[in-house]
Order: C-alpha cells, then sequence, then structure tokens
C-alpha cells in the first residue's frame, strides 16, 4: 500500500485544471482575439515564474464509485511571479467558465488576492475579463442555508482600499468588465484597457430596461468613453502591449509603502542641455507650444537611446494637464505639466482630480514631483462652475501643500491665480524660465476688467488697453522676482536638466534619511 | 475620418480648403479659445473632403469640424 494513486489524483486534478472552461469555451474565447488567463499571466509574468495558489479549487463530480470524472476549475487565477526578476502577485477572472462571472472556488481565490498582496508587501496586477455576480447566486444560493454571509465577517472592500495606501496595484480590462470586476478594476494606481474591452457598472440589458437607451456596451463603456471619463488611464493596443504598459508602470515603483524608489544606473548625461528649449515658448502668447517636448528634452532617455523615459498616464482625462512618470538621473520621478492646447492649459475639475490623485499616487510611493508651469488658472465659464471645479481645485491644491515628497517646479511661462498654488510643493525648489509671468490673473483679461473706466474714457480706449496690458505684462516679468528671491534661480531653459538633477541628488538624499511608510491624510474640500 | 473640435471655442481661421491632401498633423483650421490660437490638425494622412465650418461660428467640445477621407 503506497500513496501512488492519491498521487495520480493530484495530476489528474491539475490537467483538469488546466483545460479551464473546456476546449470549445478556450475556442471560442481564442475567435474573439482574447487570450485566456493562464495565457495572459505567461505574457505578463517571466517565462516559468508563475507560482499558482489554489490550482486544486474548483468544483469536482464523482460518479456512484465515488471516482472523480470531471472538475470545474475555480475561474480565478491567482498566484505569485516575477515581473524583470521582481515578486508580484497577479489574479484574473477565467471568461471560459461562466464568463468570469465567480463560482463558489473563484470567489475564494478573488477575495483572497488583496489579502495576499497586503500579507507579503508585493505590487499587485489584476487581470480582469468578467461579470459580477449572478442573480441566480454563486452557487443555486436559493437552495443554500444559511444564506449570506455572517454579520461580523470582514467586507472584501476592506483590503481593497487598503492596498492602495500599501503596494502598487495595476490593473488590466481585456474583456467586457461589469460590476464587481469593474469595481476592483479602478482600485488602482493604474489601468489600462484594451480597444475592445468595455467598463460597464451594468450591462445593456440592464440598462435598456431601466432607462430605455439601446446601447452596445462598447457604446456604454468602451475605451472612448473610459479614458474620458478617468475610470481607465491609459489605452493599450493589444493584450500584450497591456501587460508591457504595466510592466513599465511597474519599473518605476518600489515593492511597497515602506521601501524607497530603486535607482538605476543612468546612461543619459546630467549636463546635458538641449538649444531647442532656448526658444521652444513663443514670444506671441497668442500661439502655444508643446508642452511634451520640453519634458522630453529634461527627462532622462531610454538607456537604449531613442526617445524618452517618460511614461504618460491618463492623457485623455483633464487633457489640460499632463501626468507621468519618468526617470531623472537615473531615480523614478513624478512629472506635472500643463498642455496649453486644451484651454491654455486651465484646470478643469477633471484636470483637478487628475492631479489630485497622481499627487497623493507619487506621495504613496515616494516619487519626487517635478511641475512645469504654465497655468492661466482654473477653467472659467459656466460648464466649469457647473462642473464645482472651484471644489475639485481647492482639493488639488491641498493635496499639493500636503505633500510630503521632495518638489520642484519649473515656471516656463504662466503661473496665475489660485490655480497655479497647485504647481508648487511646500519647500519646493523654484526655477524660472525667461518667458515665465506671474500674477494674480493674465493681462489680458485683468486689464479689461481692472481699468475699464480709464479704457472707455481715453480718447483711444484700444490704444490705452494695449498701453496698459504691456506696461502690466513688464510687472509680471520674472526678473524683479528673481531680484527679491522669490523664485531660486531665473535660469536659461536649456540649464533645466542640470539644475533640476543637482536639487534631485541633494533632495533624495535628505528625503531617505527618514523611514518610509504609507501616506494617509484627512479630509480635504 | 471625422475630425472633431476637442475644445470650445471660435474659428479664428480657416487653414486648408476642401480638396487638400493632407499629411498627418496639418493644420485644418486654427480656433480661438482662452485668448490662444489652437490648431485642429489631420489625425492621420487623406483629402479633405468637407468643411463643417466657416470663420467666426461658435465651436462646442466634439463638434465636428472636417470630414476625411
Amino acid at each position: 500500500m503506497n500513496w501512488d494513486k492519491d498521487i495520480d489524483e493530484i495530476k489528474q486534478r491539475r490537467k483538469l485544471a488546466k483545460q479551464q472552461g473546456g476546449k470549445e469555451a478556450v475556442k471560442t474565447h481564442h475567435a474573439k482575439g482574447r487570450l485566456t488567463i493562464r495565457e495572459r499571466v505567461d505574457t505578463l509574468l517571466d517565462k516559468n515564474s508563475f507560482d499558482e495558489i489554489g490550482e486544486g479549487a474548483g468544483v469536482p463530480a464523482y460518479n456512484e464509485a465515488g471516482k472523480l470524472t470531471d472538475f470545474q476549475p475555480a475561474n480565478f487565477i491567482l498566484g505569485f511571479g516575477q515581473i524583470n526578476g521582481r515578486k508580484v502577485i497577479v489574479g484574473g477572472e477565467d471568461f471560459t467558465v461562466r464568463g468570469g462571472s465567480p463560482n463558489p472556488a473563484g470567489l475564494r481565490k478573488s477575495v483572497y488576492t488583496e489579502r495576499l498582496a497586503l500579507q507579503y508587501k508585493v505590487p499587485l496586477i489584476r487581470l480582469h475579463e468578467g461579470g459580477g455576480g449572478s442573480v441566480g447566486g454563486t452557487n443555486n444560493e436559493k437552495d443554500r442555508r444559511p444564506l449570506g454571509d455572517p454579520v461580523f465577517s470582514q467586507s472584501r472592500f476592506v483590503p481593497l482600499a487598503e492596498t492602495l495606501s500599501s503596494v502598487p496595484v495595476a490593473s488590466a480590462a481585456l474583456g467586457p468588465v461589469a460590476g464587481l470586476p469593474a469595481a476592483r478594476l479602478v482600485a488602482s494606481h493604474f489601468t489600462v484597457m484594451t480597444e475592445n474591452a468595455a467598463v460597464l457598472i451594468a450591462g445593456p440589458q440592464v440598462v435598456k430596461r431601466a432607462l430605455g437607451h439601446d446601447m452596445t456596451k462598447e457604446e456604454l463603456g468602451g475605451p472612448q468613453v473610459h479614458l474620458a471619463s478617468g475610470a481607465i488611464d491609459n489605452l493599450a493596443t493589444d493584450e500584450a502591449d497591456a501587460m508591457a504598459q504595466i510592466s513599465r508602470f511597474l519599473s518605476f515603483l518600489p515593492d511597497n509603502a515602506w521601501a524607497y524608489p530603486e535607482k538605476l544606473a543612468c546612461q543619459d548625461k546630467a549636463d546635458r542641455c538641449e538649444d531647442m528649449l532656448a526658444d521652444i515658448v513663443p514670444t506671441n502668447r497668442r500661439q502655444p507650444f508643446q508642452m511634451r517636448k520640453i519634458i522630453e528634452a529634461v527627462v532622462d532617455k531610454h538607456d537604449d537611446g531613442k526617445g524618452s523615459s517618460f511614461f504618460e498616464m491618463s492623457r485623455k482625462y483633464g487633457p489640460s494637464l499632463i501626468t507621468g512618470l519618468a526617470r531623472l538621473d537615473g531615480e523614478s520621478v513624478g512629472i506635472i505639466g500643463n498642455d496649453c492646447m486644451y484651454y491654455a492649459g486651465a484646470m478643469t475639475a477633471a484636470a483637478a482630480q487628475k492631479l489630485r490623485r497622481f499627487v497623493d499616487f507619487c506621495n504613496s510611493f515616494h516619487l519626487p514631483i517635478v511641475s512645469l508651469v504654465d497655468e492661466p488658472g482654473f477653467m472659467i465659464g459656466p460648464d466649469s462652475e457647473k462642473a464645482g471645479t472651484i471644489r475639485h481645485g481647492t482639493a488639488a491644491i491641498s493635496a499639493v501643500l500636503q505633500s510630503r515628497v521632495p518638489w520642484a517646479s519649473v515656471q516656463v511661462l504662466k503661473a496665475f491665480g489660485v490655480a497655479a498654488q497647485a504647481h508648487f510643493g511646500p519647500d519646493g525648489y523654484v526655477l524660472s524660465w525667461p518667458s515665465a509671468a506671474s500674477g494674480a490673473l493674465p493681462v489680458e483679461g485683468g486689464v479689461a476688467v481692472a481699468f475699464a473706466r480709464e479704457i472707455a474714457a481715453a480718447d483711444d480706449p484700444a490704444a490705452r488697453q494695449k498701453e496698459l496690458e504691456d506696461m502690466l505684462a513688464a510687472s509680471q516679468s520674472p526678473f524683479p522676482r528673481a531680484e527679491g528671491l522669490s523664485v531660486h534661480e531665473i535660469i536659461d531653459p536649456r540649464e533645466t536638466r542640470p539644475k533640476l538633477i543637482s536639487w534631485l541628488r541633494l533632495a533624495v538624499a535628505a528625503m531617505q534619511t527618514a523611514s518610509p511608510g504609507p501616506y494617509l491624510t484627512g479630509m480635504r474640500p | 475620418m471625422q475630425v472633431k473640435s476637442e475644445i470650445a471655442g471660435s474659428v479664428w481661421k480657416t487653414i486648408a480648403e476642401t480638396g487638400a491632401d493632407m499629411a498627418a498633423d496639418d493644420v485644418i483650421i486654427i480656433l480661438e479659445s482662452m485668448k490662444m490660437e489652437i490648431p485642429v490638425v489631420a489625425p492621420k494622412a487623406g483629402k479633405l473632403t468637407q468643411l463643417h465650418i466657416a470663420e467666426g461660428d461658435m465651436i462646442a467640445e466634439g463638434q465636428l469640424i472636417a470630414t476625411m477621407e
């Protein structure tokens, strides 16, 4: 007598688990141009690094003799693995079993994901495709007694929320994602979706019944909707690109909030000065410029020498503000910049919420922030008032001024109004370009209001307005501010990279004298 | 291919004419928005088949500016 029979059964069960929803279901899934969850995990992780948890969890079927005949695996795959040699935890629904709507074992594994990430303090990646609970319950719940979870059980949203202040969380939507999986998807620091994915609170049939809208799931929650809504940060060209973006995002971050980000060896010269920076800002204030070109000229180039290390996030949401991660002197930094191509770079309600979230994220993982400033102020007008921009904007300013990471601001052009405060962190290092202009509000709008009577009374009102505007524009010059030490330095724009790197070396050394830990703040407006 | 405005503003100047062969990023019109001149560009190369706006028109966010093929 030995254990051979049982050991064989382990083998058989593992084989059955790998079948997922069966050959036909997998074939149908592939025909939609989608990978299975196991293929996704393999695409994401370093080769052969997946260390699965709960492979044997599922729903067995036995014959009359008590022999295992079939096995429906848990439709949530979970395990540890490595990305570029760094430990992560990864989980995701198996759409080939019940369309990803949880079966009992799948639900248990799914709920365990965040707890594992918190226990081992490693980055968490969720690859979503599936629906939430079914009205029929997870497993014939109508016949189950006792019904429901006990009142003293912990809500799954407790660990879900806690992960955000503890470990980096990145999630992908790789097909239809609805209900609870959609909520988990957005409980992330970075979200990416493919072209054929949709993120929905409820699907088309439910929406039609309740509201009468006849819409496809793509119309309801496709990329065009959720890149602009801010629920999703980035679009991926395909599933491999989604995995590549997640890997790139995580490359900037420490394993958890109790560690600092790793500094990489940097091939790019610290004293590199790009000539194009000298005249990238037009002298005509009506003409826009490309802030992204400035960012790319300042941050490290990729080690292969091609392109920049800048990784932009949430481009389509609140597009008057640019947010992303980059390397500077090999250090991970958060980058903020105004994009004057959208409403002159004015802070809209969406841009304010994007900024607040980004600043909190940088603080959670100890990323110094570099802000490239061209802020004309809060967005004005009826739409902006209706959107509550003033409250969202003030909350963003609060987040910036509660910030505890090193902060540098480069005033490229405008810094006007209350919204300008959102670009200067506490004890920040401030550089000013010669093109910088600061004040309560831009002269073009302000002069017409403040000097209305004087302009009207002039012999040539247009000429008087121009004269006043020129006079006040001169007073907004950065030179008097440099004289008064209102900025650390007024610089030749070409010096931006070397100046920032000199500061960053000091700032990072100072930051790292303290022990890092989670970032928690109080209430904001 | 429909070219829509991502911002609200007024049409300051039309640059390209109907029938023109456009390269990606060629300017179709210039909007005035928040006292700045913001170009609306061809997202891809193609022929400009129709302009749906005229100089001076007020433009809403998402409004159709031009059709290209």
